[in-house]
């Protein structure tokens, strides 16, 4: 045995076992992390059953899915014309930024109506923004709606929060605050009428 | 008195065992303070009292708060209804409640104020970098603390305001989709949200208490600036804490009264400033508010975040003006420290003083294209006031005022 102390000897079994002392602690972070995030019982209740033959032609319905608000219209052909020719005004006309506006159900052939069955348009009623909810504003130029819209205002929505604008197809236009068009979500007709969200 | 108190026996044996006098006498009766502090000197200890206030006002709310969004009638709930309960049925209910409201927006200004000294006299440079530093944290906490705070009653700006917030998050790239799951406890803001908010709403102030603790220990160590930004040397040149000071403070502890209890008693609202219109009405998910705007005291950094078209730059801006604060020491390196003293600092301080306020009013009111634009003159000036002060030491030396020996 020698009298004199290995100082680097020491300081590997210093930064050895401190660091092992950080990675038990980082563990130990897990669980209470892990327990902020959605419970079971949230996690169950994601799924929504609708009925979309109760929304009348031309209208808008707010529905909720795992708590989110989320807009059913019926679109009439007359406002399913307005969604055409103005691609050039839209930030992201084929929904292809993100797996979240753009579900596995979207074809290539849906992707200028954004849902399974053309009339029927479901997605989330939150604006991809902040989170308001914006509002439907379907008929086309400001007649109705004043100087909120801008002139060549095709049909959409407006966002009362910070303007973010939306064609019917729920597809963000240009110089919104908003990144992208709201959220798409899966779902599938389980028969005729009835949709199951989630 | 104090003297009185210290000579019983029963002091002396509380001292043998814990050296209370030499505390007492170092903090208090032999803390030297500069002669020559102005009444700007007195937000410190007043921003103490309302944190004290507050604590205290909260605890006995707590006693008949219940955070749940449980419906009990349409879209009222546990929370809302325990909120009017206080209101309406509980001994003193109304003004403990008023009292907490109020008070969160005094503390805020009298913060504010303190923090506009800090700038004004450089009470930011060497040595007191790292006071100022402790500071920032401070305001951060505090912010947090009132925005978890504001969900509470769970009214519709309650519920819009942490929806907004939340989502906030949610902007920044990889970790923002389970950053915001996190903090909201679910896919959207509801009951889980309540329940952690109203936890984390009573764990910030016990945070505040800590490190309000080492901010006056640090300031301790390296004392107190004063109007005319000069190191004092001379013994003449100072006074004790106690009782100049405590006097002194207890004056301005009872001035701040009179304001505060003014809105407790007469004006609790504000016009809509300390408690807004919207949030008597429910917290509903499936309507907004025509305009949903934060309390006034976080309107500035939200007129930031508006003013960029890009979400995450907007996101990241409004982080960077709170997190260029903590950088502000190292950006000012002038030798003088007291804008008395720096001609063309002293206008730049002004302006920004102008400027935040008007962000403020930009981010209370409904955005308009002229909003919009004056916002974005206002963010540019936020931001270019602390990357000016890399320079102005350089060419502003010419205009720089002598610099007084003592006072």
């Amino acid at each position: 045995m020698t009298e004199k102390t290995n100082d680097s000897r020491r300081n590997f079994l210093y930064l050895a076992a401190g660091g092992l002392g950080g990675v038990a602690a980082a563990a130990a972070a897990v669980p209470f992390i892990g327990s902020m995030l959605p419970a079971a019982d949230t996690l169950a209740a994601s799924k929504t059953e609708y009925d979309v033959s109760t929304v009348a032609e031309g209208q808008l319905v707010v529905i909720q899915w795992q708590g989110k608000p989320v807009f059913v219209t019926n679109r009439t052909p007359a406002l399913l014309k307005q969604i055409d020719g103005h691609d050039s005004m839209l930030k992201d006309p084929d929904s292809k930024h993100i797996d979240l506006v753009s579900a596995k159900w979207m074809t290539d052939e849906n992707r200028k109506y954004r849902s399974i069955k053309a009339e029927y348009l479901i997605v989330v009623a939150s604006c991809t923004h902040l989170g308001c909810i914006p509002g439907y504003k379907p008929s086309a130029g400001r007649k109705e709606w004043g100087d909120s819209v801008p002139a060549d205002w095709p049909g959409g929505w407006h966002c009362p929060c910070h303007g973010s604008l939306y064609d019917l197809s729920a597809r963000v236009m240009n110089g919104s605050p908003a990144p992208d068009n709201l959220h798409l979500m899966e779902y599938e007709y389980t028969s005729d009428t009835t949709v199951v969200i989630g | 008195m104090l003297n009185t108190i210290m000579k019983t026996k029963l002091f002396g044996w509380v001292d043998r065992r814990t050296g209370a006098a030499d505390i007492i006498k170092s903090q208090l009766t032999e803390y030297p303070a500069p002669k020559n502090l102005n009444y700007m000197w007195n937000f410190g200890s007043l921003a103490l009292l309302v944190l004290v206030l507050q604590i205290l006002t909260g605890v006995f709310l707590a006693m008949y708060y219940k955070p749940s969004a449980e419906f009990t009638y349409i879209s009222y709930t546990v929370a809302f209804d325990s909120v009017e309960r206080i209101m309406r049925d509980v001994n003193f209910g109304w003004l403990i409640r008023y009292m907490h409201a109020v008070g969160a927006s005094a503390f805020f200004v009298v913060v504010y104020m303190h923090i506009g000294r800090g700038l004004y006299y450089g009470s930011y440079k060497e040595p007191r970098e790292l006071l100022w530093i402790i500071g920032v944290v401070i305001l951060l906490i505090m912010q947090g603390a009132a925005f978890f705070g504001y969900l509470l009653p769970w009214g519709q700006m309650s519920f819009w305001g942490a929806t907004v917030i939340t989502n906030l998050f949610g902007a920044l790239p990889v970790i923002g989709e389970s950053l915001q799951e996190i903090l909201r406890g679910g896919f959207a803001v509801g009951d889980p949200t309540l329940n952690r908010f109203f936890s984390l709403h009573y764990l910030f102030p016990l945070l505040l208490v800590a490190i309000v603790g080492g901010h006056i220990h640090a300031l301790h160590v390296v004392h107190s600036n004063n109007p005319e930004g000069i190191d004092l040397t001379k013994d003449e040149e100072k006074i004790m804490f106690h009782p100049y000071y405590t006097v002194k403070d207890a004056f301005g502890v009872a001035v701040f009264l009179l304001f505060y209890c003014y809105f407790v008693f007469f004006n609790p609202q504000a016009w809509g400033y300390f408690i807004e219109v919207d949030n008597y009405v429910p917290a509903n998910n499936l309507s907004t508010p025509a305009h949903i705007a934060p309390v006034w005291y976080l309107t500035p950094w939200y007129t930031i975040l508006r003013s960029f078209e890009s979400k995450l730059l907007g996101v990241v801006m409004m982080g960077a003006s709170l997190a260029i604060l903590f950088a502000l020491p190292f950006l000012d390196r002038s030798k003088v420290r007291s804008a008395r003293y720096r001609p063309v600092f002293k206008w730049m301080v002004i302006l920004f003083f102008v400027d935040v306020v008007i962000l403020g009013y930009c981010g209370h009111s409904a955005p308009t294209p002229t909003l919009k634009l004056i916002g974005q003159i206002t963010t540019a000036y936020y931001f270019a006031f602390f990357i000016l002060l890399l320079v102005v030491p350089k060419f502003e030396e010419k205009f720089l005022k002598p610099v007084p020996e003592g006072i």
